[in-house]
């Protein structure tokens, strides 16, 4: 089988291809901005690397969030115009799962004024704490695991993608015209929209 | 030729599948505007979010109506600026995505080019000509010797002309979307009020800042008086300023470049005493005046694929490192 894995939701962009259980390209790079213009480019090598065409893929593996609205909806746009119009099967990935890959934490995603995007995972990917949007409390289970700075310590995510495929490879795909993205946060006009109308 | 254009510039995800610049295969436009509505005007956060909700589903639906196959098309194209950043990303990811699985051209087109060749579905432009471009984002006068050559005149200093319309709207207790409604209203109502003619120089520029303050502080000086504005008289007195202007710099700019091909677009180019003003001046001077349909006006990615072709013509292709720009220049 033959997947391809998009995670736009951080700093952090991960656009991978599996052949047959094995990573056949990968690019995993922090600290990027303008996800828009390098996405293609990405793809593009990423295709050619693998020696693979957009046709040849059984399955995508796209994060629908948390974290920065923008960058969530560039990686999902692709995911879901390539799924629908290539009719293949596609399946939903949470960022925060993504983050704590590695060795399992609790991910977080830096929501400012005091929240966070948060998710506790086990070292096997099993939720133990599900992704919310929440002031960050010390309740939450260490080791915490980030790209951003906080205040108090965090680790590096370490991110395996080969890990979040086989924990979600047979998930009951989704269709992509209702696939929409998981911002867990409603915008500050809709916020608003709804407090005055219940007050 | 067959282009599948994609225009998500602000509130409405667009597809439209066009034949060499000329011919409307089919459209699908879905607008968002009741949902706006309810916040008083487009929140971007929220058109954004639809966009992405709706992208792939206005595609097929475009495709369905074409009674065509990706396969079939030679082309895409996409509304790259101005507009809402986050909106115009989700219509380009989606373009960039689909060139680079089908292996096809990339085409960018500006929004404003777009509106111009709204006109070209009609009937085949004639040049050289003048566009006077009004919507709620854009006031612009642009001269064209031929096709896709674009010289830009003037254009509004500050608010654009919708925008103007959408504010005073507000003042004078006109639901959302105002324009539409202050340009009916306007009609029932007498010019009574004192406003003064804005940025009434030698220059193709505009300015409706101005303007719309003089109708808040009109407002507000009557209110502090105990007496209402007559709304209706407020519209009228406010559009007739605004369309002298608009009238007066177009026709100027048609005699000193010597051109007698008028085209009007832009969502504005549906108010009906613009309409009416620029039909009775060109009329008058002997221009060819070139209005599109009401379907024409309003954000369509038709629009976007009838320029495509000639942006495709003159070479415009973009590769995969294409970005959207909220702010861009008409080249």
């Amino acid at each position: 089988m033959k997947y391809l894995f998009i995670d736009s939701a951080t700093t952090n962009l991960v656009v991978a291809i599996i052949n047959e259980g094995k990573v056949a390209y990968i690019y995993n790079n922090d600290g990027g901005l303008d996800t828009s213009s390098k996405m293609m480019p990405i793809l593009d090598e990423a295709f050619k690397a693998s020696k693979l065409k957009p046709q040849d893929i059984n399955k995508i593996f796209v994060v629908t969030g948390p974290g920065s609205f923008t960058g969530i909806r560039i990686g999902l746009t692709v995911a879901k115009t390539m799924a629908y119009s290539l009719n293949i099967p596609i399946i939903p990935i949470s960022s925060l799962e993504v983050m704590a890959s590695g060795n399992g934490g609790t991910a977080l995603i830096n929501a400012r004024r005091g929240y966070v995007f948060a998710g506790t995972y086990d070292a096997e990917l099993n939720v133990i704490y599900p992704d919310s949007y929440i002031l960050m409390s010390d309740n939450l289970k260490k080791p915490y695991i980030s790209y951003d700075k906080f205040d108090f310590a965090v680790e590096k995510p370490i991110v395996d993608v080969l890990k979040v495929i086989r924990k979600h490879e047979n998930n009951k795909s989704v269709n992509p015209h209702l696939l929409k993205p998981n911002y867990l946060k409603l915008t500050e006009a809709e916020e608003k929209f709804n407090h005055d109308r219940e007050s | 030729m067959y282009i599948l254009a994609i225009e998500s510039s602000c509130d409405e995800t667009s597809v439209s599948i066009v034949k060499d610049g000329v011919e409307e295969i089919s459209t699908v436009i879905l607008s968002q505007m009741d949902t706006h509505a309810n916040y008083g005007g487009v929140v971007p956060e929220i058109a954004s979010r639809m966009h992405v909700e709706n992208i792939t589903i206005v595609i097929d639906e475009a495709l369905k109506k074409a009674n065509m196959k990706m396969e079939d098309i030679d082309a895409f194209a996409v509304t790259y600026g101005p507009g809402l950043i986050g909106s115009l990303l989700v219509g380009l990811m989606a373009a960039k995505t689909l060139a680079f699985i089908y292996n096809k051209p990339l085409i960018p087109v500006h929004h404003i080019a777009g509106h111009i060749y709204a006109n070209n579905l009609v009937k085949r432009l004639e040049f050289p000509l003048i566009a006077l471009v009004v919507s709620g984002g854009h006031t612009e006068l642009i001269y064209m010797k031929e096709d896709y050559s674009f010289e830009k005149l003037g254009g509004t200093l500050d608010d654009a002309v919708g925008e103007a319309y959408d504010k005073v709207a507000r003042v004078i207790g006109v639901p959302y979307p105002g324009g539409p409604l202050v340009d009916k209203l306007a009609h029932t109502g007498v010019d009574t009020y004192d406003l003064p003619l804005p940025l009434n120089d030698d220059s193709y520029n505009f300015s409706f800042s101005g303007l719309k303050s003089a109708v808040i502080n009109l407002a507000h000086n009557e209110r502090q008086r105990g007496k209402d504005i007559i709304a209706a008289n407020m519209a009228c007195s406010f559009q007739n300023r605004v369309v002298e202007i608009l009238v007066k710099k177009t026709m100027k700019a048609l005699k000193f470049y010597n051109v007698d091909n008028l085209i009007v677009a832009g969502g504005v180019a549906a108010n009906k005493g613009l309409r009416q003003a620029l039909t009775e001046a060109c009329k008058k001077a002997s221009v060819n005046l070139i209005i599109p349909e009401m379907k024409y006006c309003t954000d369509n990615a038709a629009m976007i694929g009838a320029a495509a072709y000639y942006a495709y013509k003159r070479g415009d292709i973009a590769g995969p490192y294409l970005n959207a720009k909220a702010v861009t220049l008409l080249k």
